[in-house]
């Protein structure tokens, strides 16, 4: 690609607050339940029907932009976004336009280990959409209303992106936030959190390009596919002398392209007013001081003191807070423990093993109790960690404690100086050429006697201690 | 026939057992199905109402305590939905439209043993002064003058509303007022109409007009009845976000016809000399009643008053628009099939939707659209800030505001319309209170020389309905207004 | 501001509305005498006025989030045009 082209990323990411019942209804938020069954009078926009507000959607807001070292407004206004559409039953969708609950922010992210801040314009709470099946059916459309009210707290970016890492990274982190926040789960694949990213490109030193509006990428993987196809396909237009058009376009999962959503004639005139069904939000400070008390410790901070407390590198904090649960399980098996372990053991043999069969933290077969005493296992020397990833194995699929699959297994290690000494001194014995040699200065066989001991003790000899009583043994 | 009787009334006859609950229902159905040559009633809810009044007669056999709506016969503006009713909105987009929820409005008359005769006819969406604008028909009002045979409108747009009770077709009703739809349609028919504070009476279940103005209210034959449907229907409710917190009062066993210290205010703006002689006449004799029972008649100036139809006619179209969004045929309501999405909306939309709601829904887009925004829409909200100064600055003064309710009386279905906006000077006097979200009421005065009824209102202070409706029934006693329209239709 | 046919139709669009010639003709006509009318407020003077959307002077009331689903798919269904499956069913929409 050529050098001088600069890419501009700004995102509007959709998060839905995780409660229980709708902004503006008291209808379930429930996911995957029958169609049309969480669909109330409100909801379905029957006539005389009236909004009235979840008071948990709007603290969960706060808190959201309290995470996000954004302004609280203390007064809003909830206006109506007025279009039509088939999953939109009023005719319109109440949204906050003028007057957000919270204003400006910023998040910081970390590429490569470069730290970059990307400002945050403001979040507003509105209604989500219902859903519509266009394949049900050759000339149908099918309607679902579950999701139709469901509170979404939109929070929209600077654009302040200049590449498709960084803007997952920006996504990544709000999403990091937000599960810390507990205002939302994050789950992008149910469509929980969802972006449209705004592209433009330009030459270096040039002023902003016209840009285009990716929607509904509910993926990492989509969100940076998406932008640079788009990236390519704008700079082509320009050096092929065409114009970009401002446009909506969606993300075709199935080629990795964009195309086009909505024609430029058909360019939409919201109407916005306030909804004179609803008064304006007033929030009062203590209710905002009272929120920000409950705050809990925020990656960044809890990044800095893991590096701090733990001494352990940036690579090792960044992945342990990358999510609230994890760092709780980590903090819960590292306390009063090795830290080397604990990250070794959190790091890289959980991960795997969650990994491999897809589960989250919360899900882990094995929980951060049985994991450090595991750990304390190994740290007083009763199992080699060669055992301990055995027992580990074990631990995955069985119910048994530590302690009972170690001595079911047999792989108590064999700390005794006086036992570990007589399989020496048989091996010893039974490989006196190998002694000679040694003795003649090839020192590097010490290894070899020790790897024969192992063998005879099925491995369960205390290693270090081995190591040493070897050498003395042969340097003797 | 009942003739004449009142929510007071018939409690009385009911208590003192002269007649059941079932009689009375019977006779008003009856007469309903006879006088439908006045158009009122889009659906006559015979079983509900026959079903409400037995359940009333076995309370009063089992010698229970019965309120003073139980058995009374009712009927509702066809904006109030009702469960398992037809609702219609007067529209033909609504037309086949049965709601599966009660409005709470009417729900609070059904829980006191209220009996439902059925739906009245209205300007559809409540959009108009006339009720010709309905997709029934237009109302025919029972009042015609004494000179010439015309067929006149029973104003609107809760004509139905007034036309019914001043026919003898229910004893008292619920309209909704939005720029003075309840009090111009009580004052063309010789009754009385309230418009509550904004916020007083809860809009769920109310089909929607214009929701920052909205209000449903009474029409009746007396001040007492309307204080007992007011007190009826009031109340914070928690479906309704801009339903007032204020406890509900009871206006009925407060009445207190005393005007005695009591400044009222005059605006002078209010006079013009396009006024009828005769409305200026009786306006008049108001402040000279007034004066004479020992209150003090003051001008003041609200000198907005000008402004505040143009500002209606913006924010109610504004509002309007969007409210009427959702009617598009893909959950209830008409649906004109087409092949595809926008071609479904627009054929439904046009096709249910009468002329009246299409220009408002115009309009109400044209004053949101980009670029016109700020110009129309915001404008008319200052202006609205305004006019609600005006009205608290002459509140410093006065206890309530007197002027006539109507610029014009009771005219003929058929007269010609030139232009729309001749029509929308019908509220010229009602529209200011619902901008400002204040109480108002419309009284009977007496007769012009052509026989047909003139009603004056007064207007006082947010939640002031008590006053209103003392003063109301001062004038009401000393007035003795009490004339029924001949009965031609039957 | 006059309307003409072209700014009445922009208008009819928004609004999901289809007009005959007939209809767009009488509507022009309204809708400049309405606005017409309207635009007397031009006059009036409201540089340092706040604009009023609501006259009922009380803080918004909150709800607390409780879940219900009252609503059965029959009764939401009872008045639709056309569904299948417990869904509300339109002419094909392609985005």
């Amino acid at each position: 690609m050529n050098n001088n082209w600069q890419t501009v990323i700004g995102i509007e990411i959709h998060a839905q607050v995780n409660s229980k019942s709708k902004l503006f209804s008291s209808s379930s938020t429930e996911f995957g339940s029958a169609p049309n069954t969480q669909v109330s009078l409100v909801d379905a926009a029957m006539p005389g029907m009236l909004p009235v507000i979840n008071k948990f959607c709007i603290e969960q807001a706060i808190k959201s932009g309290l995470g996000l070292n954004a302004t609280i407004n203390n007064k809003s206004i909830f206006d109506r976004k007025n279009y039509f559409y088939q999953d939109l039953p009023q005719g319109y969708q109440i949204s906050q336009f003028k007057d957000p609950i919270v204003g400006e922010g910023t998040v910081e992210i970390d590429i490569d280990g470069k730290k970059k801040i990307i400002g945050i314009e403001r979040l507003h709470l509105e209604q989500d959409a219902g859903k519509s099946l266009h394949d049900q059916d050759p000339n149908m459309t099918f309607v679902d209303l579950n999701r139709s009210g469901i509170a979404l707290m939109e929070i929209v970016s600077k654009p302040d992106m200049a590449s498709p890492e960084e803007a997952i990274a920006y996504v990544r982190k709000v999403r990091t936030i937000l599960r810390y926040l507990d205002t939302c789960d994050g789950n992008m694949e149910q469509g929980s959190l969802r972006a449209d990213v705004n592209i433009s490109v330009r030459k270096e030193g040039d002023e902003l390009g016209t840009r285009c509006e990716i929607k509904n990428l509910n993926s990492f993987k989509h969100i940076g596919l998406a932008i640079n196809f788009e990236v390519d396909r704008q700079i082509k237009l320009i050096e092929n002398g065409d114009k970009v058009n401002q446009e909506t376009r969606l993300y075709d999962v199935s080629t990795d392209k964009t195309r086009s959503m909505r024609s430029k004639e058909d360019a939409h005139d919201y109407r916005y007013f306030p909804d004179p069904d609803l008064l304006p939000l007033n929030l009062n400070q203590n209710w905002i001081d009272e929120i920000k008390k409950t705050l809990p410790e925020l990656p960044d901070t809890k990044k800095i003191r893991f590096i701090n407390d733990y001494k352990i590198s940036e690579y090792d904090a960044d992945v342990l807070t990358q999510d609230k649960s994890i760092s709780e399980y980590f903090e819960d098996v590292a306390t009063n423990r090795s830290t080397k372990l604990s990250v070794s053991w959190v790091a890289s043999e959980l991960f795997a093993v969650l990994n491999k069969l897809n589960l989250t933290i919360d899900k882990s077969p094995i929980n951060s109790k049985q994991l450090g005493s595991l750990i304390d296992e190994i740290e007083n020397g009763t199992i080699s960690n060669r055992a301990a990833k055995e027992v580990f194995e074990e631990m995955v699929t069985s119910e048994k404690s530590v302690k009972d699959i170690i001595n079911d297994k047999g792989l108590v290690q064999i700390s005794d100086t006086t036992e570990i000494e007589k399989f020496i001194n048989q091996v010893l014995i039974d490989n006196p050429d190998n002694v000679q040699k040694y003795k003649d200065g090839k020192t590097k066989l010490l290894g070899f006697f020790i790897g024969e001991v192992m063998k005879v003790t099925k491995g369960k000899a205390n290693p270090g201690l081995l190591n040493q009583l070897v050498k003395k043994k042969l340097d003797n | 026939m009942l003739k004449n009787l009142t929510i007071e009334g018939t409690a009385k006859l009911l208590k003192d057992k002269k007649i059941s609950a079932f009689e009375i229902a019977n006779s008003y159905i009856k007469e309903i199905k006879e006088s439908k040559k006045l158009n009122c009633f889009i659906t006559i809810s015979e079983e509900v109402a026959f079903d409400a009044a037995k359940k009333t007669d076995a309370r009063i056999s089992e010698n229970k305590k019965i309120g003073l709506l139980d058995g009374v016969p009712l009927a509702y503006k066809d904006l109030f939905c009702t469960n398992n009713i037809l609702t219609t909105a007067s529209s033909k987009i609504l037309s086949n439209f049965t709601p599966t929820y009660e409005s709470t409005v009417t729900a609070n008359c059904k829980s006191q043993g209220a009996v439902v005769l059925g739906k009245l006819n209205c300007d559809e969406f409540a959009m108009g002064s006339t009720n010709k604008t309905s997709f029934y028909g237009p109302v025919i009002n029972p009042w015609k003058s004494s000179d010439k045979d015309d067929e006149l409108v029973p104003g609107g747009s809760s004509g139905g509303s007034a036309a019914a009770v001043a026919a003898d077709l229910c004893v008292a009703s619920l309209g909704t007022d939005t720029g003075g739809s309840i009090r111009q349609p009580a004052s063309f028919t010789g009754l009385v109409g309230l418009k509550p504070t904004y916020g007083r009476v809860s809009r769920w279940g109310t089909v929607a007009f214009a929701s920052s103005l909205d209000q449903a209210g009474p029409i009746s034959k007396t001040v007492e009845d309307a204080a007992i449907l007011l007190e009826a229907i009031s109340g914070h409710d928690n479906k309704d976000s801009t339903s007032s917190l204020k406890a509900n009062e009871q206006f009925y066993a407060n009445l207190n016809s005393s005007v005695k210290g009591l400044k009222i205010g005059v605006p002078k703006e209010y006079m013009s000399d396009d006024l009828p002689e005769e409305i200026q006449n009786f306006w008049n004799d108001g402040k000279k009643i007034l004066a004479k029972n020992g209150a003090e008649i003051v001008e003041i100036s609200l000198p907005s008053t000008s402004t505040a139809l143009p500002a209606y006619y913006i924010i109610a179209p504004a509002e309007a628009s969007s409210n009427l969004s959702r009617y598009d045929g893909v959950k209830y309501g008409l649906r004109v099939q087409e092949k595809n999405l926008i071609d479904m909306y627009e054929s439904t939309r046009s096709e249910g939707f009468g002329n009246e709601v299409k220009r408002r829904i115009m309009i109400g887009t044209y004053v949101l659209s980009s670029g016109y925004y700020d110009a129309y829409y915001i404008k008319a909200q200052k202006i609205r800030s305004i006019i609600k100064n005006d009205f608290d600055s002459a509140f410093k003064n006065v206890d309530a505001i007197f002027t006539p309710a109507t610029p014009n009386t009771a005219f003929p279905i058929n007269r010609e319309e030139v232009d729309p906006v001749q029509n929308y000077l019908n509220d010229i006097f009602t529209v200011p209170a619902n901008l400002a979200g204040l109480p108002a009421i419309s009284i009977p005065f007496g007769l012009d020389n052509s026989g047909l009824p003139i009603g004056m209102q007064l207007i006082t202070n947010s939640f002031e309905e008590q006053m209103l409706l003392n003063i109301a029934k001062n004038l009401q006693d000393t007035l003795n207004f009490n004339v029924q329209p001949t009965q031609w239709w039957k | 501001m006059e309307f003409d046919k072209n700014s009445t139709l922009k208008l009819a669009k928004l609004a999901r509305l289809s007009l005959n010639d007939e209809q767009l003709d009488s509507l022009e006509k309204d809708l400049t005498s309405i606005v017409s009318f309207i635009d007397q407020l031009k006059e009036i003077n409201t540089e340092k006025i706040d604009p009023t959307s609501n006259s009922l002077n009380q803080d918004l009331i909150l709800r607390d989030d409780i879940a219900e689903n009252k609503l059965s798919n029959e009764d939401l269904l009872r008045n639709v045009p056309d569904s299948e499956l417990g869904f509300f069913v339109v002419p094909k929409v392609i985005e």
